[in-house]
């Protein structure tokens, strides 16, 4: 009950235009993305970093690979949107007032989690949703033939790329939680999930590739790249290896932020 | 006989029934028992063992940094005592959930979400707790911002947000109410209108815990003190036995060579004094003025007034807190 209470709180807070504005950018950014990337295609570009795009454009996986390329982009801003505002509580001090109207903690993080997560896959499933319908109506009107996106099969690919974009972003929400409750600010939080995500893991991943592809992001992103290859990495250790591993890692931030969520002391 | 002002009672002193009615019946709303905190290598509250009865404003008071808001804190569970006990509205400080719905609190600066309304901002807070919608509409009223409560919290002003604060306190009902500078921004009306509030919860039987820096405010409507320094309690109880035990003493003289005797003198003993054009204030027991008189004669200063009036609770206060400094 108090969970329940908890989730309906934090979605009164869903109003605030920061979190608006994140959702917008997922929205109009990605859909541009992939308008460009459509649109190189139908133009009839032949760069060879495009090959391929090309190849699979016409197939049942067409539609999900334009749509897919700003995925990148959906994780940064899921990361952040999660990362940010739970660490906000912090640095606006709001946390104080929360926590004595719900001094069970992890059930006001469960809450609030449940809630935030929520909205992060509404605006992965609504970015996803206007993209495609762009991208589908651009493709009708230039006379593309589609009929392969819309075939059973593409309605397959396309709803086990969004259940695993959709684990993905709860993998990634379950790291920025760890993240904002380690670093109870907002610009430590962000920065280091940003800068773990896009630096750290990318170092690490040129110097000895072998291992991340245990790391957390890694896997995140392998398990959609296991769908459609065009759009995350392609599990090396095999789809089922990298969903336990995803899980695993889901599981052991969820763990550690409880942990110390709930002896933490709150001078904020 | 000198009287160090760091003798006052403290906190292991029993409460008087006369000032305390429910004290009497051993109905304390906050009672705690050593409790401590440290962070890293500073000791923020160190042992502090004080009570307050129920129904009851007590004052909190202390200089920047003496640990007000770090008790406060521990008292609703915020942050985790290192040793001692407590126990608030009958249940143990280790079980808040067991009393803090019956607790609202202010706590420094009142934290609200800039971009959301007034009202929104209840709001939150009211379904977290469980409470009716309506209660918001009704605190809004109450702290005077139902005009205002569409517009963004980024907006208020400074005395606003601290009236939106209180609403946010009193959103429970509560039996037990801390307020951590509730008057703070507030301009005289707002004062009033704060002191106002806060007689007719303790009339409902609310207890208050009012941690304040307006000593002039905190004269005029506690009936329960504690005093911090340092972490440690120097004084826990009636308000009105310690402004009766201790009383301001008055010294003039034309001769500022008298005047320096008497305040080294004053000094040694180790009360509080003020020094102005002709006279010296020193926060003492009433008896002392007598001893005074004698010891000023025996240093060579004879021709001195001196007057004995009922000592302030900000010159209580300096006496306590320089008391306890030497």
């Amino acid at each position: 009950m108090s969970v329940i209470r908890a989730f309906r709180s934090e979605v009164l807070k869903f109003r605030r235009w920061s979190l608006l504005v994140g959702a917008g950018v997922m929205v109009v950014v990605s859909t541009f993305l992939a308008y460009l990337t459509f649109h190189q295609i139908a133009s009839g570009v032949t760069n060879p970093e495009m090959t391929d795009l090309l190849v699979s454009f016409h197939t049942s996986q067409g539609l999900i690979s334009i749509i897919g390329q700003a995925r990148a982009l959906i994780v940064a801003i899921a990361l952040i949107l999660v990362t940010a505002n739970l660490a906000a509580e912090w640095t606006q001090g709001t946390l104080r007032n929360l926590l004595v109207r719900e001094p069970r903690r992890l059930r006001w993080l469960a809450g609030k989690m449940l809630a935030l997560v929520l909205f992060v896959l509404l605006s992965m499933l609504l970015t996803l949703l206007i993209s495609s319908t762009f991208i589908l109506i651009l493709a009708q009107g230039q006379g593309i033939h589609t009929a392969a996106w819309t075939s059973p099969e593409g309605l397959r690919i396309g709803l086990s790329f969004l259940g695993n974009e959709v684990l993905c972003l709860i993998g990634f929400s379950t790291l920025g939680m760890l993240i904002a409750v380690l670093t109870r600010s907002v610009v430590a939080a962000v920065g280091i999930s940003l800068a773990y995500i896009l630096v750290f893991e990318g170092i690490i991943g040129v110097v000895a590739p072998q291992v991340t592809h245990w790391f957390p992001g890694r896997v995140f992103n392998t398990i959609v790249g296991a769908t459609v290859p065009i759009v995350g990495p392609t599990p090396t250790q095999g789809y089922l290896a990298a969903l336990g591993a995803a899980l695993l890692w889901m599981v052991g931030f969820v763990v550690v932020s409880a942990v110390v969520f709930r002896r933490q002391d709150v001078n904020a | 006989m000198s009287h160090s002002p760091d003798q006052f009672p403290t906190s292991q002193a029993a409460p008087t029934a006369s000032s305390a009615p429910d004290s009497a019946k051993g109905a304390f709303a906050i009672e705690t028992h050593g409790l401590s905190k440290h962070f890293g290598k500073r000791t923020a509250v160190d042992g502090l063992t004080i009570s307050v009865p129920a129904g009851t404003i007590a004052g909190f008071v202390g200089p920047n940094g003496a640990g007000k808001t770090t008790t406060i804190r521990l008292l609703l569970g915020l942050v985790r005592p290192d040793a001692g006990s407590g126990a608030i509205l009958g249940h143990a400080l280790t079980e808040p959930e067991r009393y803090l719905p019956r607790v609202g609190a202010l706590i420094e600066a009142p934290a609200f979400y800039p971009s959301l309304s007034g009202r929104t901002n209840l709001e939150v807070l009211a379904r977290l707790g469980g409470y009716p919608t309506s209660r918001v509409s009704e605190l809004l009223e109450v702290v005077d911002l139902s005009n205002r409560a569409r517009d963004r919290v980024g907006m208020y002003s400074l005395g606003m947000k601290q009236r939106l604060g209180v609403a946010m306190a009193l959103l429970p009902d509560p039996e037990l109410l801390m307020l951590d500078e509730p008057a703070n921004g507030l301009d005289p009306l707002g004062i009033i209108g704060i002191r106002d509030l806060l007689r007719r919860l303790v009339a409902q039987g609310k207890t208050i815990l009012l941690s304040s820096h307006l000593l002039g405010e905190l004269e005029q409507v506690t009936d329960w003190l504690i005093m911090l320094n340092q972490g440690k309690a120097l004084f826990c109880g009636p308000a009105r036995d310690l402004l009766a035990q201790h009383v301001e003493v008055v010294v003039e003289a034309e001769d500022a060579v008298q005047l320096d005797l008497v305040e080294r003198r004053i000094s040694e003993i180790g009360y509080a004094v003020t020094r102005e054009d002709h006279a010296l204030r020193i926060a003492c027991p009433a008896s002392f003025a007598e001893e005074l008189n004698r010891q000023a004669r025996e240093a060579g200063a004879p021709d001195l007034t001196i007057r004995v009036q009922e000592a302030s609770l900000e010159h209580l206060f300096l006496a306590l807190v320089k008391g306890d400094r030497s």
